[in-house]
């Protein structure tokens, strides 16, 4: 009998850190896809700027103007042919002074053929510079007039352009003070709202302090005309949610029937705008006077 | 008014921001959540491997080995063995012992082989079993549980609007979705726990069966094999 033989096994244990690695895989993988997977609204959207103008800027007149320069290059080099034309036509004249000489000597008229042609020649080729200086001359003086012609195109757009400037400074004039006048009336008509805001503040505060007044049971023993401070909790509906005595009057009876006398004023007469509620609303700071 | 409309509802600032309770709910649920992972895959390796080693010995077993030499090999493995290995190790090493006695009638002999079985039968399946009562736990509680930290959360969330003038979604917004991510964990935590604990449950039940078959079909050849003249 060997009971250690009979003893039990042990269950081999399973791989635990394996499981667990595995484990706190699966929630790292599930972490991720929620951050990166949900789109939580981290940030809001940075306001965009944006300028409004009420015409275009003047982009037009600069985009115009602009062709009219290409155009001289083929203005001056026009002349050119022309410097070139007249040369036939000198050249369709020089045949006519051989056949006009007699035929007295032949070598004295080669000769004197000879020395006219010459001439001719030197005639023409003058006659061709004197053509020349002056196509010459005309190009300058096109040059310069288109020079000119370009000066008092710039000139003029120069001026359009001030014109222009001008004309929006004046407009920004306009929309500055119509900006400044529509402030102003917009402070006006707020300064309105906080007096009527006021002015009905005022009225239901008036109305409060009645209707308090009204419930109020002086004790006997008051004496003088004590002030109480209270400070009022109230819900929007009015309804008083707590009295609290900021100030006492000194008389504990006194402040006591005050603050029964606003309790039991509940619901105290709220106004309905709004921004007079505001005045009331989360906490209403109340004094009391007995005689007023 | 205006801060609260801006409200960063990042995860972790909705996290860290939630009230107390809350607080404490997420962190029980997220605790569940990873004992039971762990759990899982525990179970997960622990089966397949019982699974493997298994089909091996069945393999091994019903292809006319010497029973013998079976029983040395798996007594001197015996830490490493699996679980069909063991019941049968610890039922023909009762048999054996029972034969060597002397004036013992087959009925006894039989008997006292299959009560050694079935005890070792029910520690394997015990071992088996183990951890799943605690899947079950954390897949029928950890809805509840998240539940609780949202409606804890809503009422918190309520609660803050009822001293506000004019109430908007903005104010009670943030409170809510703090609130939500309960419920989110406590589904997190409960969904993967109940398909285990179903899956598992289903796999031991298999097991079991294969054993027990097994545990006759021994007790059977035993038998035969004692009523032979040895």
């Amino acid at each position: 009998m060997n009971l250690p033989a009979d003893a039990p096994f042990v269950s081999r244990p399973a791989p635990r850190l394996a499981a667990g690695v595995l484990a706190l895989g699966v929630h790292a993988v599930f972490v991720l896809l929620l951050v990166f997977g949900v789109s939580w609204q981290t940030q809001r959207p940075a306001p965009v700027m944006v300028d409004l103008w009420e015409t275009l800027p003047k982009a037009a007149p600069p985009a115009a103007l602009k062709p009219p320069e290409p155009p001289p290059p083929p203005q001056v080099k026009t002349p050119a042919p022309a410097k070139v034309a007249p040369a036939p036509k000198a050249a369709a004249d020089e045949p006519p002074p051989p056949r006009a000489p007699d035929i007295a000597l032949e070598k004295k008229k080669a000769e004197v053929e000879r020395l006219q042609r010459l001439k001719a020649i030197q005639a023409e080729e003058e006659k061709a510079r004197a053509e020349a200086a002056r196509v010459e001359a005309e190009a300058a003086r096109k040059a310069h007039e288109k020079q000119l012609a370009e000066q008092k195109k710039r000139e003029l757009l120069r001026q359009m352009e001030e014109e222009d400037l001008m004309r929006r400074m004046a407009d920004e004039e306009a929309a500055s003070e119509a900006l400044a006048m529509r402030q102003a009336e917009a402070r006006a008509a707020a300064g309105k709202r906080q007096a009527e805001v006021a002015r009905v503040v005022g009225q239901h505060r008036d109305q409060i302090s009645a209707k308090v007044r009204g419930n109020t049971r002086l004790p006997d023993n008051l004496k003088g005309n004590p002030e109480v401070r209270c400070a009022v909790r109230l819900l929007p509906t009015g309804e008083v949610q707590s009295v609290r005595v900021t100030q006492s009057s000194g008389n504990a009876a006194y402040d006591e029937a005050v603050v029964r006398a606003i309790v039991k004023s509940s619901p105290l007469p709220l106004p309905a705008d709004r921004d007079a509620r505001a005045a009331f609303v989360p906490e209403l700071s109340f004094v009391h006077r007995p005689k007023e | 008014m205006n801060p609260e409309l801006s409200q960063d509802l990042s995860l972790l600032h909705l996290i860290l921001h939630a009230s107390l309770p809350v607080q404490i709910v997420m962190a029980l649920l997220l605790g569940a959540s990873l004992m039971s992972w762990w759990f899982i895959f525990i179970k997960l390796f622990a089966l397949k491997r019982a699974l493997r080693v298994t089909d091996r010995f069945e393999r091994e077993f019903w292809g006319g080995g010497d029973i013998n030499a079976m029983y040395q090999r798996v007594a001197a493995e015996r830490e490493d063995a699996g679980e069909m290995e063991r019941i049968f190790e610890a039922g023909f090493r009762e048999f054996m012992k029972l034969r060597r006695q002397t004036g013992l009638s087959l009925n006894v002999i039989i008997d006292g082989t299959r009560r050694a079985m079935r005890a070792t039968y029910q520690r394997e399946l015990d071992g088996l079993e183990s951890h799943l009562s605690f899947l079950a736990t954390v897949g029928s509680v950890s809805p509840y549980v998240g539940l609780f930290g949202t409606v804890w959360g809503i009422m918190l969330a309520f609660q803050g609007l009822a001293t506000v003038a004019q109430a908007t979604l903005a104010q009670v917004a943030p409170g809510i979705a703090e609130a939500l991510i309960a419920t989110a964990m406590g589904l997190f935590a409960a969904i993967p726990a109940v398909v285990g604990y179903n899956r598992y449950t289903h796999d031991i039940d298999r097991l079991a069966n294969r054993m027990e078959s097994f545990m006759e079909e021994f007790s059977n050849i035993l038998q035969r094999q004692a009523t032979k003249p040895a």
